[in-house]
């Protein structure tokens, strides 16, 4: 599903992110990312989304080369990964109901298939009664919520989820790590990146340590430290 | 692929959210159109009367003032056997017709010119017109050369200069046009920026989900097909108004001019205002964003 090759990205200022990182990651599974600052969990990231292209190596995910991806092409490859961040990025002015359905107009999909979509994910989700609540009327988890149900909304084979617990209170963080396991549970290949050392010990999942740009440990079941 | 109904309400809404630039953007591309569009309509009244007055390619010749029908007959077969003129384009002009003409010219002083009936002092002449400009100053040559003609008024040098000044002011028309267009466009860059900067986050979530750079840039061209719009039409009521205005103002003293009618340039202009608004709006959004939407 995903495929790292000696992956080597570095910046215009000579900053070396990834050095020589090789990765696979199954399809269905579910992989923790976990580093300190600067570590190069963010590049990773970027290099995923094809906001960057690696320096040299090769990324494949679900069969695309993302180097031989053109301009007019990157839009639908992002089509097959849901993106969740850390500061929710809802649309602040639209209702939760508009937040998702937007994604999905954006792709094209029929007005009656939104309609019908958008409840049962926000129901999958826990928000079915606050399908008219503007974001700022929620919990910090309660946004997580709505901007997972905006990520699977055009039903993508990959989540990858930046720090989705750094803005929100513990207890509504392990509610969130629980609705990503159970994305997880539906197929969806699921990467998380995170700092927070208890839900990493505590859902003993692979976890891939990276550390000064290489990977220093790639372990299942694996712990924070 | 979303309505368009989307893309001109996201259009309306970042004209609405930009407040002071979009009126700033409007305000210059209108008075960009005001100024064209009074170059354009001097540009068309010059030309009118080029034409009305049919400077262009006219030669009167005057016979000599002791020449007999017969004579005048003679000159006038010369004439019309002249190489490039058109036999039908030429007309005779009696005494008499002269004169009655001059009388017609001088309106309420037309009794000056009575005295002179029963002693014409006018002598026939022959009006050709229709001469290739080319070949102007040929047919003036083989006239000069004619026994019993003892005048050739040849008025291109009058038609030259107004068609100098008519390039002269072509000349300012195309520079203003450029200068102005580039002033219109520059403000809408500016403030189609100002409206991406404003959506910027908004604009990287729609990235990342899978917007396609068409979607993302389609409510901003159309904000800027917006301003185009809303400067043409002040634009065009201003223009017209300003012209009507002048016109009217000039008319009683300027009486030999004719001026084309409002109504009947009217809905070209119209359409040129509306046009050159939408293109100047289009590629002003269209540079601003090209930067953004390709990173």
């Amino acid at each position: 599903m995903i495929d790292l090759e000696h992956v080597v990205m570095s910046y215009p200022n000579g900053t070396v992110a990834l050095n020589d990182v090789s990765l696979h990651v199954d399809e269905g599974e579910f992989v923790f990312v976990v580093g300190a600052s600067g570590a190069g969990k963010s590049t990773l990231m970027k290099l995923l989304l094809r906001e960057e292209k690696v320096t040299s190596g090769r990324i494949t995910i679900d069969g695309n080369d993302l180097s031989k991806l053109n301009y007019f092409q990157v839009p639908y490859f992002r089509r097959k990964i849901g993106v969740v961040y850390q500061d929710f990025r809802l649309f602040p002015k639209k209702k939760v109901y508009e937040n998702v359905s937007f994604a999905m107009q954006i792709v094209g999909v029929s007005g009656k298939k939104i309609k019908t979509r958008v409840p049962a994910l926000l129901n999958t989700v826990g928000l079915g009664d606050k399908l008219n609540s503007f974001p700022h009327e929620l919990s910090g988890g309660e946004q997580q919520r709505v901007a997972l149900a905006r990520a699977l909304a055009n039903n993508p084979k990959i989540i990858v989820a930046d720090e989705p617990t750094g803005n929100i209170d513990p207890k509504m963080s392990f509610e969130i790590m629980d609705l990503l396991l159970k994305i997880n549970g539906l197929g969806k290949t699921v990467l998380v990146v995170t700092h927070d050392q208890n839900l990493v010990d505590y859902y003993r999942q692979r976890v891939i340590k990276i550390e000064h740009g290489h990977i220093v440990e790639d372990r299942v079941g694996g712990m924070f430290e | 692929m979303r309505k368009p109904s989307y893309f001109v309400s996201q259009g309306l809404q970042g004209f609405l959210r930009n407040g002071v630039m979009s009126v700033a953007s409007v305000a210059v591309l209108m008075a960009c159109l005001v100024v064209l569009g009074c170059f354009a309509l001097l540009v068309v009244d010059i030309d009118l009367n080029l034409e009305n007055l049919g400077l262009m390619n006219e030669i009167v010749a005057f016979v000599d003032y002791d020449l007999t029908e017969e004579e005048i007959v003679a000159v006038e077969e010369k004439i019309r056997a002249i190489d490039y003129v058109d036999e039908d384009s030429v007309e005779r002009i009696t005494a008499a017709e002269g004169l009655e003409s001059m009388k017609e010219k001088a309106g309420e002083y037309a009794y000056l010119y009575e005295e002179y009936e029963d002693d014409n002092p006018l002598t026939d002449s022959f009006k050709i017109s229709n001469i290739d400009s080319e070949y102007v100053e040929d047919v003036v040559y083989s006239l000069q050369h004619i026994e019993g003609i003892r005048k050739v008024r040849n008025q291109l040098d009058l038609a030259s200069t107004i068609e100098s000044f008519k390039n002269g002011v072509m000349i300012v028309f195309v520079w203003f046009l450029a200068v102005l267009l580039i002033v219109s466009i520059f403000v809408i860059i500016n403030t189609i920026k100002l409206s991406v900067y404003s959506r910027k986050e908004e604009i990287e979530v729609m990235r990342y989900i899978g917007a396609t750079g068409m979607f993302i840039s389609m409510p901003f061209v159309c904000e800027g097909v917006v301003i185009g719009i809303v400067a043409s039409l002040p634009a065009f009521f201003i223009t017209t108004a300003l012209y009507s205005y002048t016109v009217s103002s000039m008319a009683d003293q300027l009486t030999m001019l004719v001026f084309v009618e409002v109504g009947d340039i009217g809905p070209a202009l119209f359409l040129a205002f509306l046009g050159i608004g939408v293109l100047t709006g289009v590629v002003g959004s269209t540079i601003s964003l090209s930067r953004y939407i390709r990173s």
